[in-house]
């Protein structure tokens, strides 16, 4: 499965993220970023699905939370910085 | 017992506080820190608990919601953010001593007191509009008196404030929980509370709303942004290093559960009609003044007897069962404004969970206290 981490600055962040998507219809997971990406030390994403991420962009954007950083992860658990 | 301090802390809680408690205990772990489920779980919680403070209270997202320790915590971490070296601060003639400690501590502060009359609710409000000069920087106000009940016109000194550019700290202390608290509304810049008296939380709880720049008063681990050596410019991380009380935080939402299903207005009404009626009563005997200002007032009130003193009808109550609170309730600038600096009063405080035939039977027993306490 191809997923995309939305990075989030912080864990409260994140949950906001989630239940924004969730009032959309959106499923998404808080999960701690990966070590790898997290570009500032430990941090908090949301996880969500490869088919999502459009719909997901449009909700977010929409409550003035649009993404400054967004993973793909490949079915290999390798992440590529995809733009927002 | 019949407890009537619960403008100190709300002794008697919904049931669904302590359950929440205990069951947080034994099965959360720290939130932000891991990303297994225990810790997880703990993270849901707090988040559960700012976004019910951001529905009550009007704030326009969780984030903003930081958990403080108390209200004073929040009130230290509002000046201090607000504050800058050598300011001019406009307080009220009714604040506690978790505003007046932290101002008068700073010694370079210059403090301004707008002092209007005891529950005269224009006077107040005029004493404001007088004292706000263009020199003042910030201006602190407690929406309730702790020691009187007096309400204070904070819509519409909030309104004075936003018209004359000025940022607004407001202690909700003895309001939130009773009275309509609206963080957006009032345009202030910061709004603590406790969350163990009218929000029916455990002790070591409070909320700070935000709606300006904040500066941390403690520094520390947050979970995010670890890298840094600076605490991360966002909030509540921001104001909130080490770990979190989060058992505390079960509780409070449970607590403020408990008050929305309730309903703030219902709980308001319950407690003046308790107040109301223990005024009369206790006003009916020979010698006791009692401070009351109907519309103007919530639930709790104070009183004083001629020829006894306070502390001495305080003791003679808690040997009896009811417990009150005596002396000047960390509030000295609202005795000294009020004119009962020497004496201090007994204050008597309600909650969603006294009874009217309470009432009665703690009226009854501070008659006898008040003729006892003469004769010492």
């Amino acid at each position: 499965m191809v997923y995309y981490l939305i990075i989030c600055r912080s864990l409260t962040y994140a949950q906001r993220t989630v239940r924004i998507l969730e009032r959309a219809g959106i499923s998404g997971h808080v999960m701690k970023t990966p070590r790898s990406i997290s570009k500032e030390g430990c941090n908090y994403c949301v996880k969500i699905s490869e088919q999502r991420l459009t719909d997901s962009l449009k909700v977010l954007r929409r409550e003035g939370m649009a993404p400054k950083q967004i993973y793909l992860q490949n079915a290999d658990g390798a992440y590529r910085e995809v733009k927002p | 017992m019949i407890y009537l301090d619960s403008a100190a802390t709300t002794l008697q809680k919904p049931s669904t506080v302590s359950t929440a408690v205990a069951g947080a205990i034994k099965s959360v772990a720290s939130p932000g820190r891991g990303g297994y489920r225990a810790g997880m779980r703990a993270a849901e919680l707090m988040y559960q608990c700012r976004e019910m403070a951001a529905n009550l209270f009007h704030v326009p997202d969780p984030e903003h919601v930081v958990l403080t320790a108390n209200a004073t915590h929040g009130l230290n971490l509002a000046i201090h953010s607000l504050v800058r070296p050598g300011g001019t601060v406009l307080i009220s003639g009714y604040e506690h001593n978790a505003v007046t400690r932290p101002l008068y501590g700073r010694k370079d502060l210059t403090i301004r007191v707008a002092a209007g009359r005891l529950f005269d609710s224009d006077g107040d409000y005029e004493a404001f509009e007088r004292a706000m000069t263009d020199d003042v920087d910030v201006v602190v106000c407690n929406h309730v008196s702790n020691v009187f009940g007096f309400i204070q016109p904070i819509e519409r000194i909030a309104a004075l404030c936003r018209s004359r550019g000025k940022p607004l700290i407001v202690d909700a202390s003895q309001s939130a929980g009773t009275l309509p608290v609206d963080l957006t509304g009032w345009g202030a810049a910061f709004v603590a509370m406790p969350g163990h008296k009218g929000l029916y939380g455990p002790q070591g709880t409070g909320l700070l709303l935000c709606s300006c720049e904040t500066r941390p008063l403690i520094f520390g681990g947050t979970g995010s942004n670890s890298l840094r050596q600076d605490m991360p410019d966002f909030l509540p991380d921001r104001l909130e290093a080490g770990t979190p009380n989060v058992c505390g935080a079960a509780g409070l939402l449970a607590g403020m559960r408990f008050i929305q299903q309730r309903g703030m207005d219902n709980i308001f009404r319950h407690e003046q009609r308790l107040c109301r009626r223990m005024m009369d009563l206790v006003a009916a005997a020979p010698g006791v003044r009692v401070f009351r200002g109907d519309n103007s007032q919530s639930g709790l009130f104070s009183f004083v007897a001629e020829g006894a003193d306070s502390e001495t009808i305080g003791g003679l109550l808690g040997q009896r069962g009811i417990a009150v609170r005596a002396g000047l309730h960390c509030a000295p600038l609202a005795h000294q404004t009020a004119g009962t600096l020497d004496s201090g009063t007994v204050r008597v405080s309600f909650s969603a969970f006294n009874t009217m035939e309470q009432v009665e039977r703690a009226a009854t027993a501070i008659r006898m206290a008040v003729k006892t306490a003469r004769t010492r």
